[in-house]
């Protein structure tokens, strides 16, 4: 498995209350061979930056539904350098309009995954940035 | 203020993770640091361990700034991907923030006695970053598994009120080697008849009345539960001279390393069933030497 022993962090921060996206992607990257750390819901952008450099991940993956992606993609972003943990990376997935990505890119984050897409174009994507 | 150094202690312990035994050595440091105090959390899958390490953390490291304290905790591999979905953190919100703590969760990675191959290196090495306590959550398993007794000083089996069969089969295996028992989820039917239950058949089949605690996830039982495992490491500091103790664990630690060398060393020789069975052998001396 690509992923193996590859650890990765899937996190919702802010306040909306769905997990199904989250959840349904954290098993995809367990069955790629990925040790998936879930955070559940609710947790601020300190905690998971926290969490993110306990864990030793490489990659962070942010659910965010609640529309305020850009400024908590920053601020996680902004905490992790802040830490000495730039290295990890750092992806978005949920609600994200399009015009949105540009920004996103520019404040560091290395990949965006809409419902549009297939959950297996979401776990090559990662595996390739993580390979 | 002194601050947990995390991005090294969390660099060391994934190093130390992956590192061939050749390795282990060096990444843990070597060092001849006192050990740490160690509690066992054990019990079924969905029993309640991640819940009640929530309260027990809280209760027993609070805000302080002097003492840290650490917490592993280990949820079960896929054995069909290798992966694994570490989820006992959900539960520990309450003390996310505390100053003092540094949680890791960790994969079994095939591992079958409800630990993870090199958790006694993981053990060490958080020792050596100088923790004063370390709290050890295993996978929820069978409760045939008992290998955690032998890594912790204390052991604390949990046991949720509607465990029903499962309690047949932990009385000839984890029980008897708890040093405390705690029926979880005290809000829930039943909690209270399970405790009288699991009372006689301790007293009834082991000899021995290790404290039978009743807790909730609001808190409840928590101090007591605390309290009994600080009464239980002053019995065990008195009882058994450290040297024991250090030389017990100094053991195991051995074994594991020695089991993983093996492990290593057939899966690199491809030719060690070729031959005679004493050719074998000597194969594998010898491999052990190299790897
Ligand atoms: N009613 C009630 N439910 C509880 C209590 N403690 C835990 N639970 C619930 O029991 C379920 C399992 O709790 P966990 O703490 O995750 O159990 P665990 O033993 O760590 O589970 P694994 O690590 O998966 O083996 C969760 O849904 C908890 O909310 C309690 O005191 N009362
Ligand atoms: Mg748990």
């Amino acid at each position: 498995m690509t992923l193996e022993k590859k650890r990765i962090l899937i996190a919702k921060p802010g306040l909306d209350g769905h997990d199904v996206g989250a959840k349904v992607i954290a098993l995809a990257l367990r069955d790629a061979g990925a040790e998936v750390i879930y955070t559940g819901l609710r947790r601020s952008p300190e905690q998971i930056v926290r969490i993110a450099v306990d864990e030793d991940v490489d990659m962070l993956g942010l659910s965010i539904l609640s529309g305020s992606h850009k400024e908590l993609a920053r601020s996680v972003i902004a905490q992790l350098h802040a830490e000495e943990a730039g290295d990890i990376k750092v992806f978005v997935g949920g609600t994200i309009p399009d015009e949105d990505f540009d920004n996103l890119r520019e404040a560091g984050v290395s990949g965006i995954f809409t419902s549009e897409m297939t959950i297996d174009s979401v776990i090559a994507e990662i595996e390739r940035q993580l390979s | 203020m002194h601050r947990l150094p995390r991005r090294q202690i969390s660099r060391d312990l994934t190093r130390v993770a992956n590192a061939p035994v050749s390795d282990v050595l060096e990444a843990i440091g070597d060092t001849d640091v006192p050990p740490a105090f160690r509690i066992g959390i054990t019990g079924p899958p969905g029993g309640g361990k991640s819940t009640l390490i929530n309260a027990l953390v809280a209760e027993r490291l609070g805000n302080s700034l002097e003492t840290t304290l650490a917490v592993l905790a280990i949820d079960p591999a896929s054995p069909v991907s290798g992966g694994a979905i570490l989820g006992d953190r959900i539960r520990m919100d309450a003390i996310a923030d505390l100053p003092g703590l540094f949680i890791r969760s960790l994969s079994s990675r095939g591992a079958r006695n409800g630990l993870c191959d090199n958790v006694v290196d993981l053990l060490a090495l958080l020792e050596g970053h100088g923790f004063s306590e370390i709290l050890l959550e295993t996978v929820g398993v069978g409760q045939s598994e008992v290998a955690v007794h032998e890594v912790v000083d204390t052991l604390v089996v949990i046991v949720p009120p509607d465990a029903g069969d499962s309690v047949q089969t932990m009385k000839s295996g984890i029980l008897e080697m708890a040093d405390i028992v705690v029926v979880t989820k005290g809000d829930q039917p039943g909690a209270q008849r399970m405790a009288a239950d699991l009372a006689a058949v301790l007293r009834a089949r082991a000899g021995r009345e290790p404290p039978v605690i009743q807790t909730q996830s609001s808190g409840v039982g928590v101090a007591e539960l605390s309290a009994a495992i600080t009464a239980h490491h002053r019995w065990v500091t008195e009882q058994r001279p450290a040297t024991l103790s250090r030389e017990k664990r100094r053991i195991y630690h051995l074994k594991a390393l020695i089991e993983r060398q093996i492990h290593e060393a057939l899966r690199s020789d491809q030719q060690i069933a070729q031959g005679t069975l004493s050719q074998s052998y000597d194969r594998l001396l010898a491999n052990l030497r190299v790897t």
